[in-house]
Order: structure tokens, then sequence, then C-alpha cells
């Protein structure tokens, strides 16, 4: 399972540094989905096969779909190639080298792989499937959040409409 | 009334404004803005009847903490300073349509104002949810509906090049704060197995806890939240962000947003200090971004042009007090019989009054006066002595001088740093308070020792109108000032 992991993780880093090293939009899109991919494998190796398969509906099918549609449409032309800056470059070495030593130091002192986290607990209730837990789960446990997002969620409807409309009436 | 009730009564007034804007045909949108203004006065005076429930038992309670008397301080603080947001929206609708329409192909003479109206009341929905949240969770939730009703509200003006640079530059930023902040989560339910901060808490007070991933978690938390709150080096986007938003918003996010980071702030570095073990590292940290934030945000407001850039770096430079309270928090210090939590509070609660002063002023003298530069005040004691006025007692509160609100907030920072002995960051701030003194009160050359026709454009001096309940909520923002910086138990004791 391991070297299905390395494969899958190695997927979606190198579909990410696509993202931003591409400099047309069109490959840049296409190698967001390469991303989504290797991450929907990732989950599903982790059992949560719900949120795989929403990774790939809704991410790489859905919302890809959409931006590749309005790249197409905006025909944005390629971003100029113009000379790295030696400042950013160098910032953002340090930055990355110094996170990846962080991040190793505190991997090696303390072993995260035995922290005991809860048991997921079956649901009450019929059904046995993902769909079936993570829906209840959401509706019982977790109804308050959810009604929180709702709020978010007009929030920036009203948002989108507002900015983004021609003109308004 | 259960304390959850607030909540919902600010929701349900927030789509109430949206429907009447939708449906109803109303002439002067202004009514929403009154529609809005009245509802949460109502919500303010319910405050004082909430009655905490019995038992916690229950889903709901895993999210929103019950029994908790320091949240409905804060939650005070977000609806008054809504309150008085949407006053100052009302007085620069003008800017608000003639930056977001073109009447030239057929927009309202007041297209667009409903929403900019009702968008900062589902902002305080969140705010006050902040101030209860008690888990990840709804943390997470809650101040995501904050800051996503702040990119649309910052990047408002969309045919201003200011304003929409500003909204760009926020919304990455925050992104990347907020990535930071679910990496932190990520870690801290790796070691703890909880999303709920008192488990959280006593799973860390363990002294096997494993304590270089905590500390690793709580760095990631600290990046978001110094970016939340505008503590250095993570301040960068404030003055560009403060300058660009319209006025009112500018206000919204200094004042309610920060004292809703650092009610999370208080909540998220509650169980880090309750471990011995990570205590005295994390108290080291706060100490050093403290510092930091003192030194940039004091030396960078002194040269400022733009008023409100020099705002936007004096909070910064408050938030550095404010962080100089909470490194002052493992200690247990206390002044008198002030914990730290409680001078930040009553700090945030200072901070409220007198900020909120300086922004009623700016809005009003910005529909009269064309710029916001600090040269533009010129000769406002001449043509307003009312607002020259209400801006000197704001600046002196700001800068800290006695009988002003302001200055209890500092006298009680600096004693919990001397009380802890932490002599470094107490000089750090006092340097910090004493180039206040100056970047504050310089604004007072040009308001009463120049007058605008002495550039030799012999200008008529005219009046600058006041709006009335811009007028009486500056009368009450004064009055609370000085009251407050004589007697500071006012403040307090709504709080203990």
């Amino acid at each position: 399972m391991t070297f299905f992991f390395f494969i899958f993780a190695a997927l979606t880093l190198m579909g990410g540094i696509g993202v931003v090293v591409n400099r047309n939009p069109v490959s840049s899109a296409f190698s967001m989905i390469i991303s989504f991919l290797g991450l929907a494998a990732l989950f599903i190796q982790l059992d949560a096969y719900l949120v795989g398969i929403l990774q790939i509906l809704v991410y790489a099918g859905a919302i890809m779909v959409l931006f590749l549609f309005i790249i197409m449409l905006l025909d944005i032309p390629k971003a100029e190639k113009k000379r790295f800056p030696v400042f950013t470059l160098g910032a953002s070495i340090v930055v990355v080298v110094s996170f990846a030593t962080l991040m190793i130091t505190v991997i090696t002192r303390s072993d995260i792989g035995s922290a005991k986290l809860p048991p997921i607990e079956p649901v009450k209730g019929t059904g046995s499937s993902d769909v079936h837990q993570i829906g209840e789960l959401l509706f019982s446990t977790y109804w308050f959040p959810i009604q929180v997002v709702a709020v978010l969620l007009l929030v920036s409807t009203v948002g989108v409409v507002v900015l983004s409309k021609r003109e308004l009436k | 009334m259960p304390v959850y009730f607030l909540e919902i009564i600010v929701v349900t007034l927030g789509l109430l404004m949206l429907m009447v804007d939708a449906f109803a045909k109303i002439e002067d949108k202004r009514s929403i803005a009154w529609i809005g203004m009245v509802g949460l006065l109502v919500v303010f005076g319910l405050l004082f009847a909430v009655k905490w429930p019995e038992s916690a038992d229950g889903a709901f309670w895993q999210f929103y903490s019950a029994n908790d008397q320091i949240s409905l301080f804060y939650k005070g603080i977000a609806v008054i300073t809504t309150i008085i947001v949407l006053i100052m929206a009302v007085d620069f609708r003008h800017i608000v349509v003639a930056q977001t329409a073109d009447p030239e192909k057929g927009a309202h003479p007041q297209s667009g104002l409903g929403e900019f109206f009702a968008l900062p009341v589902f902002a305080c929905a969140g705010l006050m949810l902040m101030a209860s949240a008690n888990n990840l969770v709804s943390i997470f939730v809650s101040l995501e509906t904050v800051t996503i009703t702040f990119y649309i509200l910052v990047t408002y003006l969309r045919r201003n090049v200011g304003s929409l640079e500003a909204g760009v530059k926020y919304l990455i930023l925050g992104a990347l704060s907020t990535g930071f902040l679910v990496y932190g989560f990520a870690w801290l339910f790796g070691i703890t197995g909880s999303m709920q901060l008192a488990e959280i808490a006593s799973s860390l007070a363990d002294p096997e806890v494993n304590s270089a991933a905590a500390l690793f978690a709580f760095a990631l938390i600290l990046v978001a939240l110094a970016f939340k709150v505008g503590g250095a080096p993570f301040h960068f986007w404030i003055p560009d962000v403060y300058q660009g938003a319209p006025t009112p918003i500018t206000a919204f996010l200094s004042v309610g947003s920060k004292a809703a980071g650092f009610i999370i702030f208080l909540r998220l570095i509650g169980p880090f200090l309750a471990s011995d073990v990570l205590a005295e590292k994390i108290c080291l940290v706060l100490a050093a971004i403290a510092g930091i934030t003192l030194i940039m945000g004091n030396l960078a407001a002194m040269p400022q042009k733009n008023f409100k850039r020099l705002l936007a770096y004096s909070s910064v430079a408050h938030a550095g007090f404010l962080l100089m309270a909470l490194a002052s928090a493992p200690t247990k210090s206390a002044v008198g019989s002030l914990s730290p939590a409680m001078v930040v509070t009553f700090y945030l609660g200072a901070y409220l009054l007198m900020t909120l002063l300086v922004f009623l002023v700016v809005t009003t003298v910005r529909n009269s006066i064309a710029g916001e530069e600090i040269d533009s005040y010129k000769g406002l004691a001449k043509r307003s002595p009312f607002l020259a006025f209400m801006l000197i007692i704001a600046m002196a509160s700001l800068a800290g001088i006695p009988l002003t609100a302001g200055f209890y907030g500092k006298l009680f920072v600096f004693k919990m740093a001397a009380d802890q002995g932490n002599w470094t960051l107490l000089i750090i701030g006092l340097i910090g308070a004493a180039s206040g003194f100056y970047y504050y009160l310089k604004i007072a050359v040009p308001v009463f020792f120049a007058t605008s026709s002495d550039d030799g454009s012999g200008e008529e001096i005219s009046s600058i109108p006041v709006s009335a309940p811009a007028r009486v909520a500056m009368i009450i923002l004064t009055v609370a000032i000085i009251a407050v910086g004589v007697n500071p138990n006012l403040i307090i004791t709504l709080f203990s």
C-alpha cells in the first residue's frame, strides 16, 4: 500500500507544480485535474470512498470544466515569460527549505503514527455505506456547522452577483 | 432568552434586508440600512437578557460554548461595530454608487446599495458566532463566513482600481493564511484526537504530550492568526487593503475583524498555555511577535501621508500592544483582579470606541473633501469645529493620553509586562507608545494651524455637513471614551 501512496502522492505534487510552472492557462488547468486525480486516489486508499469520488465528480469534473470554459471564453493569452526576479526566487527557496527542515525535524522527533485517533463509530440507523454514514453525521452531530455554511454560501452568491453583474439595475 | 437566538435574529435580519431590497419597491434604499440599525439595536438590548442553558448536552453545545460571559462582550463589540458601520455606509452611499454603477447605461441611481447595507449584517452574525465558538469546526466555519463577506465588501467599489487591488490582495493572502490555519488544525487533531477545545486542552496538559508536534501545530495556527489580527511579519496586507477598501469597511475590518481574531486567539492559545511543557516556549514566541509588531507598526506609521494608511499602521501597532498582553499570559499574573484575557478584552473595548470615532470623522469629511491625505484636513477646525474636536479626542485616546480610554488600555498592558519582568518588551512598548504621540497628534497641525486657503487657491471655506445619526454616534463615543478614561470599571464590569 505504501508503494501506491508514494505514486499517487508524487502525482498530486507534480500536478501542483505543473499548475504553477505552466505558462499556458489551459495546461495549468489540466495539471490541476491531474493533481485532483492523485488526491482522489489518496482518499480512496484511506477507505474514504465517497470523498474520493466527490473529489473527481465535483472538483476534477464540474469545477475544472467550468474553469476551462472560462479560460476559453475569455481567451486569456499565454502569460509572457518574465525574467525570474532573483530576490523572489531566493526568498522562496529559503522558505521552502526551512519549512521542509522544520517538518522533517518534527516528524522524526515525534512518533506521529502512534497517536490514538478516536475510532469512527458506525452511525445508528439503516444503511452502512459511506454515503449514509456521512449524511447522517452531517445532519445529526454536525447540523450546526452545516447551517453556518449555508449562510456562507448565501453571502458568496450575493457577492458574486453584485461584483460580476455587467450593469446594476 | 437562549443565547443562540441572538445569531438567529441577526441572520434573519440580514435575510429580511435582502428581501426588502429585492421585492419591496422602495425609492430610497437608505431605509434598508435603517431596518438594519434598528434591528441590531434590539439585538444589543437582548444581549442583557441572555439566559444560559442549564445543561450543555446535545450536538449543538459541542460547537457553541455554554455559560461564557466574556463571549457576550465580544458579541456586543460586533453589534456596535456593525451599527456604526451602517451609519457610515449611509453617509458613504454617494461614493459607493459612483464607483459601482454607470448611470449612463441605465443603472438605478441607488443600485448596489441594498447589498452594501445587508452584507455587514451577515458578517456581524459570523463575528458573534466566532465569539462563542468552542470547537475547531465552528471556529473555522464562522471565521470563513466573516472573511468571505469581507472579501466581497473590500472589493465592492468595482469601478475603483484601488478597491479591486485591495480585494485581490486580501483574497489571495487570506486564502493562504486559511490554509495555514487548517493545516495547524489537522496537526492539532492528529495529536489530540479531538476538535473540542476543552478536550484538546486536557490532552495537551498531559506531561507526556508530543511537544514537537504540538509546537508545530501552534506555529501553523499562529501564522494564520497573526495574519488575521495584523501581527508582524504577517501584516503587509493591512496598509494596502485598509487604504483601498471603502472607508466604512476599513472601520469594520479594523475593529470587528480584529476583535474576533483576538477572541479566537485567546481561545486557541488557552489549551497550549494549560500545558507546563509548552507554555514557556509559546510565551517566548508571542513576545517576539509582539516586539516585532510594535516596532514595525509604530515606526512605519510615522512617515505616512495618507490618513487611512496611517490608521492601518496604527491598527498594526495596537495589535502589537494586544499581543504584548497575550505574551504575558503564561505567568498567570494579573493587574488587580484582571487576567490577561480580561486586559485584552478591555483594550479591545477601548480600541472599539476610539477607532470607530476616527472612522466616523473620516467618512463624514470624505463627503466634502475629495482626498484622504493628511494635508486635505487643512483648516478642518475652521470648517467644522465639531469634527475637529471629535478627531482630536479620538487621536488623543489612540495615543493613550490620560483621561481617555486608550490610556488605561496601555497602562494595564504595561503593568502586566512589568509584573512579569518582561523588560525588553516593556521598553519596546514604551518607545512605541511615545512614537504614537508623534504620529497621532501631528494631525492636529493641519487641522488647527493651517487653513485650506493657505495654498493661495482662495477657495471658499465652507462648513462640512454632519448627518444626524453620525453626530449622535460621535457624541456617544466621545462621552464613552472620556467616561472610561475617568473610570475604567465601566467596561470591566461588563465582562467580569
